[in-house]
Formats: structure tokens, C-alpha cells, sequence
């Protein structure tokens, strides 16, 4: 009782509520501008909170989290342009909807649709995250290393297109993670004599040249000069009556399970869970072909869908330290700012912590439906009136001061420019980032990890395999790692004997 | 260049880089070396399965590395520009400097917009960080006056 009313006290606390729906307004802001997206949101958001009270931070990532995926589908229904990757799915009804004269209909079931899938995968994660993470309580540091191998390989093999890159870039995550002394001996590695390197590689300075800057590439590439006309940005007014809303029920149930069900797979993203529920809908639907002309349960079960699975995806990332995608990587990274090390002992260590942003998680999910009324949305609207060229200058100089008050330091400018020109040449080269991210960010647990293990068995590595715990997560992770082989080996088989 | 080329220079570089961290580390004594050399190698293997996968099956399609060269060359000029220039200008400057270059850079013809623009987005820059946070930012030459 004593901690639900800590947890109330802090999160129902002055700042933390104008985070929260700061953040949420600016989250819809962000969605509604595309080229814009919650993962650079938060990346230059980042830098900003290392002064701020954890639960302070960690309540404007929740905002901007839960209100980007919001905002993103404002553009999918009035331009059929996604604001986020995950309201492609947003766009196949929603914008049928806006020919037809119902985009304040259309932009209505989005905002319901998202705080309902919001609100459920909060739910999730509130009673599936202790329960996971007080399983894994007795956990050593064998198993700590099987997890973060278990992390980076899942992320790795299911990311992107070929498993063989992914694993890669798993692998160039952790080495980049050794640049630095050494925590356990002391022992400079990779500093090559420069004293700014002896701490590392700053985890946000590269989040934010690794996500900010290849969006600002790519919106100078597209170099926008008009935005939108204020004559396309005129919505109605739209009611929804209780005969629509019972008939969305049965689709808001059925898409919050599936968000959340890929929400907490590590390496399934938004996108997917909005794929997955609008093709659940449709084939539940008797009306199949009225889909893609206009269906509003289309637009209700990807909006539905793809905020189902935000809260869920933080169920692995708080309860094991392996983030379901990039923005629990970056809950992670906002975890770490706060000297706070993600996994099963954060729950018991800092419970009002966690319990908190779980509850930020819930509050951002319900606060879409105030900050995302017809009212705001039609204010939101209007950002797409900005024409894209001039957001780049914007976000370079956010990049900059973002950085740069990290630690004060001009050579972080260039550190966070090189990781965004790299960046934007290995996603060209279909090379993921979100393994160098979760390699960075696991890399040193997994070290200190195995080494411990190592001097706890006195240097018998077969300590790490014969724990019954470790060895499982061992086999699963040697399971995914062998999986793509195995299946491409299979295809190839099927290949030859097709005729 | 097609996907198959790109790859298998991606897959020899990473292979290059993970040998030469694999190198590096063997300066490190015990365990400190260890675990680097481990991964260097690992990197150098999965890089040259990458080189070795695309020479036998890489896909012979074109994949350009940028939809718009010009476009590209010069927001990056103009930003490692602009990085160069906060420490000489101050933070501020370079910063308006930037917003105002920039947009024309790309083929933006309206001045008095790119100037408001301009203006107010620094505003609100020098209201959040000077005003509200009291962050340090670089001043440049400005810290003379």
C-alpha cells in the first residue's frame, strides 16, 4: 500500500503531469510531421533529461512514445503519406475515408483506436512485468550472460532482411561497447591516447547521430519547398455513436492481444502489429473486399494494433534488459542516464521507479484522447503545412545542443555527425541499426557477466552451460542463431526438387 | 554499383575492422584482451561469410546509396560546416546561420518565411536552453566582447 501511494504521489506529481502532457503534445507533433518519428524524438529528447528526476524523464518518453504513434496516423488518413512506419497500415482505409469527406470520422477512430491498444498494452505490462521479472530474480551471472546473448540474437536474426548482417552489426555493438577502460581491470582499450575516449563511447551521442540524422538526410533528399495547403487541412465534425463504437469492440479486442503478443517478441516493431491486426480484422470481417476503400475497422485495428504494442515492448526491456524494439533500447539508454542497470533487480531495487513509468505508460495511453481531439488534431494538422526543407536546419541544431550539453564537448559534435553519416549508409546497405544499439547497450553487462561467472567457477568455462537456466537460454539462443541457416537450407531443398 | 558489390565491399571492410580490433586487443593483458579479440574475430568471420554469400548469391540489382547525390552532398557539407563553425561563432550564431543557409541551399526562394523561420525557432532554442535549462553553449569569439 505503502509503495502504491509513493507511486501515486510521484507520478501525479506537478512535474511529472506537465511532462507527460508536454510530451504527449509534442509526441503528436512529431508523428503528424512525416519524416519525423518517435525513436529521433526521443533520441534528441534524451540529452535533455540527464538534469531531470528519472520518473520526470522517463514520463516525456512515455508521452512522446504513446502520442507519436497517435500522431503519425493524422498524415496516413489526410495525405496517405504515414507519419511513422507504423501507420503504413493506417493509410489503406483511413485515407479512402478522407476522399470520401470523413477524415474527421477516420482521425476520430484513430484516436480512440490508439488510446484503447495504448491503455491494454499498459495493463500488460503492469501485471506481466513483475511476474516476469520477479522469475528471473535468482538469476547469476551466467544467466545474465545468456540474456544478453539471447537479446542481441534475437534482435539481430529478426531485424531486417538477412539474419547474417544483423548479427554483425550485434557484434559491432558489443565492440564499440569495449571502447573505454575497463571496469574490471582498469586497462584502457581503443582510447588510442585520447583522453575524451576513457569513458567510452556516449550511449545518446550515438543514438542521436545514429536516428536523427539519417531522417534529416533523407527529408533534405525529398526537399520539400510548399507543405501542405491550408484548403487540404479543412476537417468536419464527426461524432461516434455508441452503435460504431460496439461495433469496433470486437476488432480492439482481437488487435490489442496481437500488439501486444508482437510487442513483446524483441525485434517485432509497431508495423507489424498493425499489419498482423489490420489482416486479422479483414478476415474476420464479412465484408473482406470493403477493405482499402474505406473500412473504418481497418483504420481502428492498425491504429489499435500499433499502439498495443508500445507498453508491451517494454516488458522484456524492463524485466530482462532485452528491449522488444528501438524505443525500449532507448528506455534503456534513459534507464542507464539515471545510473539505473535495466533487468530483473531494477524491479526490486527501484519498484517505485518502475511502477511509475508503468503507470506513465498507462496515463500517456489515455491522454491521447485529450490531446488528440478533434480540437487538437486539427492544430496538429497544420504543422504539415511547414514545408519539410526547413525542419532540417531545425533538427540539425537540436542535434547540436542536444549533444553538445551532454558533457560540454565540441568533439561530441563530430563523434554524433560521423554516427549519423555511418548510419545512413549501413540502413542504405540494408544493414540494421537497432542490433550496434542494443549491443552498445548490453555489451558491458554481458562482459562483466561472463567474467564474473568465469572467476566464480575459477576459469571453468563450462559453468556458463551446465546451470539448467543458462543452459536453456544457451540452446534457445544457439536456436536462433541456427534458425535462418536451417531455413534458407530448407527452401533451397524445396527449390531444387520443385520441378 | 549493385547489391552483390556493395555487400561484399561491406562484408571486407567489417572483416578488415574486426582483424584489426582483434589486433589491437591482443595489447590488452588477460581478460581485457580476451573478450575484445574474441569479438574482433567473430566481426572479421561474420564479415567475410557476408563477402563470400554475396560473391556466390548476391543479388545483381542496382541499389543506389543516395536517391538525390546533390541534395545529399550539400546538407552535408553545410552541416560539417555548420559543426566547424559553433566553436568559431558561438553556438547561437553558427545556429541562425544554419537555418538561414540551409533552406536556400535546398532551393527554398522565400526569404522573408526562411527568415521568421529562423527567428523564431531560435527563440524558442535560446528560451529552452539559456532561459529555462541555464545550459552552457559554446560563444565563440562572442565570449571576447
Amino acid at each position: 500500500m505503502d509503495l502504491l501511494t509513493q507511486i501515486a504521489g510521484s507520478v501525479f506529481s506537478l512535474g511529472s503531469v506537465a511532462a507527460m502532457l508536454g510530451a504527449s503534445l509534442l509526441g503528436v507533433l512529431i508523428g503528424a510531421l512525416p519524416g519525423l518519428n518517435p525513436v529521433m524524438a526521443i533520441a534528441l529528447l534524451l540529452p535533455l533529461t540527464y538534469s531531470m528526476e528519472p520518473l520526470i524523464a522517463l514520463g516525456m518518453v512515455a508521452g512522446i512514445y504513446n502520442g507519436s504513434m497517435y500522431g503519425g496516423a493524422i498524415p496516413a488518413i489526410l495525405m496517405r503519406i504515414p507519419g511513422t512506419p507504423a501507420a503504413i497500415a493506417t493509410t489503406f482505409d483511413g485515407f479512402p475515408m478522407t476522399q470520401r469527406g470523413e477524415a474527421a470520422r477516420a482521425l476520430k477512430i484513430a484516436c480512440w483506436s490508439s488510446a484503447i491498444g495504448g491503455t491494454a498494452s499498459a495493463l500488460a505490462l503492469m501485471t506481466m512485468g513483475p511476474l516476469l521479472a520477479r522469475a528471473t530474480l535468482h538469476f547469476g551471472p551466467a544467466e545474465y550472460f545468456w540474456i544478453a546473448m539471447f537479446g542481441m540474437a534475437s534482435i539481430g536474426v529478426l531485424v531486417g532482411d538477412d539474419a547474417l548482417k544483423g548479427l554483425m552489426a550485434a557484434v559491432l555493438g558489443l565492440l564499440l561497447g569495449t571502447v573505454g577502460l575497463d571496469n574490471l581491470s582498469g586497462i584502457p582499450r581503443y582510447t588510442f591516447g585520447e583522453p575524451w575516449l576513457l569513458g567510452g563511447l556516449d550511449l545518446v551521442v550515438i543514438l542521436v547521430g545514429l536516428y536523427a540524422l539519417p531522417p534529416v538526410i533523407a527529408l533534405a533528399e525529398q526537399a520539400d519547398l510548399k507543405g501542405l495547403s491550408a484548403a487540404a487541412l479543412k476537417l468536419g465534425r464527426a461524432r461516434l455513436g455508441w452503435a460504431e463504437i460496439r461495433g469496433l469492440i470486437p476488432t480492439w479486442l482481437r488487435s490489442s492481444f496481437i500488439g501486444i503478443g508482437v510487442g513483446i517478441l524483441p525485434g517485432a516493431g509497431g508495423n507489424i502489429a498493425a499489419f498482423l491486426s489490420y489482416s486479422a480484422a479483414k478476415s474476420a470481417s464479412p465484408d473482406p473486399d470493403s477493405f482499402g476503400k474505406g473500412n473504418p475497422q481497418g483504420v481502428a485495428a492498425a491504429e489499435c494494433g500499433n499502439n498495443a504494442d508500445n507498453a508491451a515492448s517494454m516488458i522484456p526491456a524492463l524485466a530482462l534488459g532485452i528491449p522488444g524494439n528501438v524505443v525500449a533500447a532507448l528506455v534503456l539508454g534513459a534507464l542507464l542516464i539515471h545510473g539505473l542497470q535495466p533487468g530483473p533487480q531494477l524491479f526490486h531495487q527501484n519498484p517505485a521507479l518502475v511502477g511509475g513509468f508503468m503507470a506513465q505508460m498507462l496515463i500517456t495511453s489515455l491522454l491521447i484522447l485529450l490531446v488528440g481531439g478533434a480540437a487538437a488534431t486539427r492544430v496538429f494538422a497544420q504543422v504539415q503545412r511547414l514545408p519539410g526543407v526547413l525542419m532540417v536546419p531545425m533538427i540539425l541544431v537540436l542535434m547540436a545542443v542536444g549533444v553538445y550539453v551532454i558533457n560540454g564537448r565540441v568533439v561530441d559534435l563530430w563523434v554524433m555527425f560521423a554516427a549519423g553519416l555511418a548510419g545512413y549508409v549501413l540502413e542504405k546497405l540494408a544493414f540494421p541499426l537497432a542490433p550496434v544499439v542494443l549491443g552498445l547497450i548490453l555489451g558491458p553487462m554481458a562482459e562483466q557477466s561472463v567474467r564474473r561467472a568465469l572467476l566464480i567457477s575459477r576459469g571453468d568455462a563450462t559453468e556458463l552451460l551446465t546451470r539448467p537456466i543458462s543452459a536453456v537460454i544457451a540452446v534457445a539462443t544457439l536456436a536462433l542463431i541456427l534458425w535462418p541457416i536451417l531455413r534458407a537450407w530448407q527452401r533451397r531443398r524445396h527449390g531444387a526438387k520443385a520441378p | 554499383m549493385t547489391a552483390r558489390g556493395q555487400d561484399m565491399i561491406l562484408g571486407l571492410l567489417f572483416a578488415g575492422l574486426g582483424l584489426a580490433a582483434a589486433w589491437q586487443a591482443t595489447g590488452y593483458r588477460g581478460a581485457s584482451g580476451t573478450y575484445p579479440q574474441v569479438l574482433g574475430l567473430s566481426l572479421a568471420g561474420l564479415g567475410l561469410l557476408l563477402a563470400l554469400k554475396s560473391l556466390w548469391r548476391g543479388a545483381r540489382v542496382p541499389r543506389p546509396l543516395v536517391d538525390h547525390p546533390g541534395r545529399v552532398a550539400v546538407t552535408v557539407a553545410i552541416g560539417a560546416g555548420y559543426l566547424a563553425l559553433v566553436p568559431v561563432l558561438g553556438f547561437y550564431a553558427a545556429s541562425a546561420l544554419v537555418a538561414v543557409v540551409l533552406p536556400v541551399a535546398l532551393g527554398f526562394r522565400r526569404p522573408l518565411y526562411t527568415l521568421l523561420a529562423a527567428a523564431g525557432f531560435m527563440a524558442v532554442v535560446w528560451l529552452v536552453f539559456t532561459g529555462l535549462l541555464a545550459k552552457p553553449l559554446p560563444t565563440g569569439f562572442w565570449s571576447g566582447w
